[in-house]
């Protein structure tokens, strides 16, 4: 076989940097993924409406979203994958060999990577299930595009919609396990004890208004409208007691005043261990 | 003895839910039990060398000076003397409470879904108020608690220390205290319930102070006064949990291991009801300084 010219030298010079940084990227959303405590972001901040400077963490991370990674490696097999088939005459007409000067005695395990033809089972499976999802038609997404775009459509039954009466199972099932989940609770504050441990500005609670963390101080935002004169009568609720604004629900024994410990646990032990007052 | 140690703040409005979960938790009634604690700091021996006198001694002679000062001050701790007591013996509430005071803190009875009365240390119907009030200080058992300071740098999320207990006569026992060297702080009492699970000893306590007098007295007080005029050091009336593990043998990393994880259970169970944390270990420092 004629020797390579330099210009198929720089096809194969080219393929291998483009394999490179693909392992680079790859690797770097495994690192991050690893090691990022917190979990990186799933998709960079959108512009905040309010200024960011409450969270500054957000914005310098804002490059490693796992999207934003996610999207360089696809970007990265994209330009793989075109040069493959760009140059797939070359590259297939191409037989490596190791040279004569290759000390193959003590590199044996490196040449016999290099050189074998065959996948390594592992990737021969990776490879037959990623053909696999390739080729098969997906129901599940048609499926899905259908209900979305048309939810008037007639629900067939070979599609995995609930028919008429699992959905009024449904109904019948969810709002008394519902209630009974609701009761089970404690019901005190508009957050939860992990989410308040967790800091509760960190809740993401999809609403617009801000919600109060009304531990300490129960007053809360009231609109103009209950200002009106003919109120319904609405059992089970009630205005709130101690001259606040505000409703109060009947749902769960309503603690009149929560009263925080004052005096830290630390001070407390220290009080018990040497006698010195907090 | 090594004990391992989590600790949690109970606000009060948890104080009764929290009791019935342990109770659940535990299969076991609620133990109540009332301690006096009197806490005694060992104080320097007079004509005792305290610290280096000038700056010219040679090298040897000062490392000696400094080993044999640190074995005779270093090892100075506070350490609490405990004894029981029972409600009946903390006298009659001064108003007409007296009559029905099986347990003076609305916390504390196990109403709701339990039938049974707690099993309170003494039953009260058996005794008649009028002569059980009287507590007689000279039979007050006694038992001595040490407790070093936190170990240092363990890397599991448990207060371990070394511990060590051991009773004491009865009666008026500073002169005992003064003997080894022990002169009295203060005294509190530690109001709670206890439970048991499996081998984790669950004791969710408070501390109450008697009634500020003017005159703090110099030595343990041979009177009591009724639980329901005590005040809590916490004035709003938290709760302490603590969960504990005695280890006989603290050396054995093996038993060490098996009573942390015990203990990490009994947290990954009770994490939605309360956050058992390590303690700062400088808050249980008992080195007197």
């Amino acid at each position: 076989m004629a020797a390579l010219t330099s210009e198929e030298y720089k096809v194969l010079e080219q393929s291998r940097q483009r394999l490179v940084q693909l392992t680079r990227s790859l690797g770097s959303l495994i690192a991050s993924l690893e090691q990022g405590d917190p979990l990186p972001p799933w998709c960079a901040a959108p512009p905040e409406p309010q200024p960011s400077a409450k969270d500054p963490q957000i914005t310098p991370q804002s490059r490693s979203s796992l999207q934003s990674q996610a999207n360089i490696i696809s970007n990265n097999l994209v330009s793989v994958s075109e040069h493959l088939s760009d140059h797939r005459d070359l590259l297939s007409s191409l037989v490596a060999y190791p040279g004569p000067e290759y000390p193959g005695r003590t590199q044996g395990n490196i040449l016999e990577q290099l050189l074998r033809t065959k996948l390594d089972p592992r990737v021969e499976d990776w490879v037959a299930r990623g053909r696999e999802a390739g080729t098969e038609p997906s129901p599940s997404a048609l499926d899905l595009s259908n209900a979305t775009s048309n939810p008037t459509a007639p629900a067939t039954p070979a599609q995995n919609l609930l028919s008429e009466s699992e959905l009024a199972d449904l109904w019948e099932w969810a709002p008394l396990e519902a209630n009974e989940e609701a009761r089970r609770r404690n019901w005190g504050g508009n957050f939860t004890l992990e989410e308040r441990e967790a800091g509760i500005q960190n809740v993401v609670t999809g609403l617009r208004r801000q919600l109060e963390d009304d531990d300490g101080s129960e007053e809360e935002e009231e609109g103009e409208e209950d200002e009106g004169e003919d109120e319904m009568e609405i059992v089970g609720v009630h205005r709130k007691s101690g001259g606040g604004s505000g409703l109060e629900f009947d749902i769960a024994p309503h603690h009149a005043h929560i009263a925080e410990p004052v005096v830290p646990l630390d001070e407390i032990l220290r009080y018990m261990t040497t006698g010195r007052m907090p | 003895m090594h004990e391992l140690l989590l600790f949690a703040s109970v606000p009060v409005h948890q104080h009764h839910e929290l009791l019935q979960q342990l109770a659940g938790l535990t299969a076991m009634q609620p133990r109540h039990a009332i301690e006096r604690r009197l806490i005694f700091k060992a104080y320097r021996k007079p004509g005792l060398i305290t610290g280096r006198v000038g700056g010219s001694q040679d090298l040897q002679q000062s490392g000696d000076l400094q080993r044999v000062n640190k074995m005779l001050n270093g090892s100075m701790f506070y350490t609490q003397v405990v004894g029981p007591v029972s409600e009946k013996e903390l006298g009659p509430a001064s108003t007409s409470m007296s009559t029905s005071v099986p347990a003076p803190d609305p916390d504390t009875p196990m109403a709701g879904t339990d039938e049974s009365k707690p099993p309170a240390p003494v039953p009260n119907a058996a005794v008649p108020d009028g002569e059980a009030s009287a507590y007689d200080y000279e039979q007050q058992p006694w038992r001595l608690e040490f407790r070093d300071i936190p170990e240092a740098a363990t890397r599991s999320a448990i207060t371990t220390r070394v511990m060590a207990s051991a009773a004491l006569p009865r009666g008026d026992i500073v002169p005992s205290m003064n003997a080894w060297g022990y002169g009295f702080v203060t005294e509190y009492l530690v109001e709670g319930d206890i439970f048991i699970h499996n081998d984790i000893v669950i004791f969710l306590h408070r501390v109450l102070h008697y009634p500020s007098s003017d005159n703090e007295p110099r030595e343990p007080r041979r009177n009591l006064t009724a639980l329901k005029d005590m005040e809590p050091l916490e004035k709003t009336g938290s709760y302490v949990l603590q969960a504990s593990i005695t280890v006989q043998d603290g050396t054995n990393q093996e038993t060490m291991k098996t009573a942390s994880q015990h203990l990490f259970g009994l947290r990954e169970q009770l994490k939605s009801a309360v956050r058992l944390e390590q303690a700062d270990r400088l808050s249980l420092d008992t080195r007197a300084k």
